[in-house]
């Protein structure tokens, strides 16, 4: 169970009748990034908050970290104090300053004190280039710029994983490169990241590997290189035929 | 003709000021009942009104239950027969008896409480359900959650309707006249009983109780304004 950061069993999760994940297994080594592509509705979004259990999958196992985060003794909020989430809609909170959506996290959850929390943001917030707009409300920015500070605020935690959730998919085409180009800069650095994206050049440059869902099921794993020039699977096939022609 | 017709208009409105003019302490200290009797109901409608409403969104199937059982019973009677109830049934029946301003207080409180437990719902189900995700996965525990986002996010959206409720209650104040509190309309009536006034007597405490609810609403719009969130519109969207 060493090997791996992210180890995930044989997860099951239904909704009444609509079985949305149908025994995914897979796994991510540290240091890796690795982009999660599948028609809408494939269960992508449920397979990644079973992750951190914001779903609560229905069997199999996950471990972060030689952790087991499925064991019903693991205190969810130690896991989920090492783990970022970055969301399609960005979430951030818009009653507070964009400081304090990074530095609430690392101060009520984290136990630091005021001046070193904002030392902190105030740094993640550089990296990703938004440093000026740290006194700014959430609603005063661009999609690109809230979902920037999204990921600053992941960022913040100095988590062991960070997830990812179709983060480009809410914002107008001229804004998404921005982001991109900020979670690229993260995975060369060496973060462990789990990325659902329709972004194929985004796949293509920065994932280690790419997996394709459908229906439930992991249909195939590949590098990047073979994923889009050389698929196997006649589903993945006909989705990134209809992926490609849509660009 | 017509000279004679504005003059006797000019007539009747100098005696209607001169008439009203003297009654007008008798009648503000009835003004001043009515806001006691609405103050003290909004504060124990907003007590209900919280219990209630977090209740209602608890996801705990038995206070879902027991809320909107509430809820439902409160709003699907009327006002004029829960008062009845109260102040001439319940003596009756236990042997607890009100005076009529408690009676008021209580039967007020208990019937806002029931429409601001769905203010408290509606504020809360009006936040988008990824704030709560997000903070859950920032390792919030539930409670915090509430208490950091989603909370201070509901207090900005119910506020107006808060007031507005606190409005209505001025206004609904006035019904008590059957159970003789003696608030603004009953000593409207005193006076126009005896004096046969009684256009002139209700249009002034119609502007009377307009006054009041003026008033109120302008202090909601500074509230809203102080707690205004930039960059947001009012129904929570972006600019």
């Amino acid at each position: 169970m060493s090997k791996g950061l992210l180890l995930v069993e044989n997860l099951y999760k239904s909704y009444g009748d609509l079985k949305v994940l149908r025994g995914i297994s897979f796994n991510v080594n540290k240091g890796e990034t690795v982009v999660i592509m599948g028609p809408s509705g494939s269960g992508k979004s449920t397979l990644l908050r079973c992750i951190v259990r914001l779903v609560e999958p229905d069997s199999g196992k996950v471990w972060i970290d030689g952790v087991e985060v499925t064991d019903p003794k693991t205190d969810l909020k130690e896991i989920r104090k090492h783990v970022g989430f970055v969301f399609q809609q960005f979430n951030l909170f818009p009653h507070m300053r964009v400081i304090d959506n990074i530095t609430l996290a690392l101060t009520k959850v984290h136990g630091l004190d005021k001046e070193k929390a904002e030392e902190k943001a105030l740094k993640v917030l550089k990296k990703v280039g938004l440093e000026e707009k740290a006194y700014a409300y959430p609603g005063q920015l661009s999609g690109g710029q809230q979902q920037r500070v999204a990921i600053a605020r992941a960022l913040a935690i100095e988590p062991k994983l960070i997830l990812f959730d179709e983060p480009t998919s809410a914002l107008d085409p001229e804004l998404i490169g921005e982001v991109l180009i900020t979670m690229e800069e993260i995975a060369k650095e060496g973060k462990t990241m789990v990325v659902v994206t329709h972004e194929v050049d985004f796949a293509k440059e920065v994932a280690d590997r790419v997996i394709f869902i459908d229906n439930g099921k992991i249909l195939e794993v590949a590098d990047p290189e073979k994923f889009f020039t050389n698929p196997e699977h006649p589903r993945l096939k006909s989705f990134l035929k209809r992926l490609l022609e849509r660009v | 003709m017509l000279i004679e017709a504005i003059s006797n208009f000019v007539d009747w409105f100098i005696f209607v000021i001169n008439f009203m003019w003297g009654r007008i302490p008798f009648l503000l200290d009835g003004a001043k009942l009515t806001v006691y009797i609405a103050v003290m109901a909004f504060i124990l409608g907003n007590l209900i009104g919280i219990i209630m409403g977090v209740m209602r969104v608890s996801g705990v199937s038995i206070l879902e239950a027991i809320s909107t059982l509430y809820v439902e019973t409160i709003r699907g009677t009327p006002l004029v027969v829960q008062i009845l109830i109260v102040y001439f049934g319940i003596p009756i029946a236990t042997g607890i008896r009100f005076d009529p301003i408690m009676a008021g207080i209580l039967t007020m409180g208990i019937n806002s409480g029931a429409y601001q437990a769905e203010i408290v719902r509606s504020g809360i189900k009006g936040i988008p359900r990824g704030q709560l995700e997000a903070a859950e996965s920032l390792g919030f525990t539930y409670w915090q959650s509430m208490r950091y986002v989603i909370i201070p996010q509901a207090i900005r959206i119910v506020i107006p309707a808060f007031v507005n409720e606190l409005a209505t209650l001025l206004k609904d104040t006035s019904i008590l006249i059957i159970i003789g509190v003696h608030e603004l309309t009953r000593r409207g009536q005193y006076i126009a009983a005896w004096s046969y006034r009684y256009f002139e007597v209700y249009v002034t405490i119609a502007f009377i109780y307009l006054v009041m609810v003026l008033v109120v609403s302008r202090v909601a719009r500074f509230i809203e304004k102080k707690v205004r969130i930039p960059g947001l519109g009012v129904a929570g969207g972006r600019l």
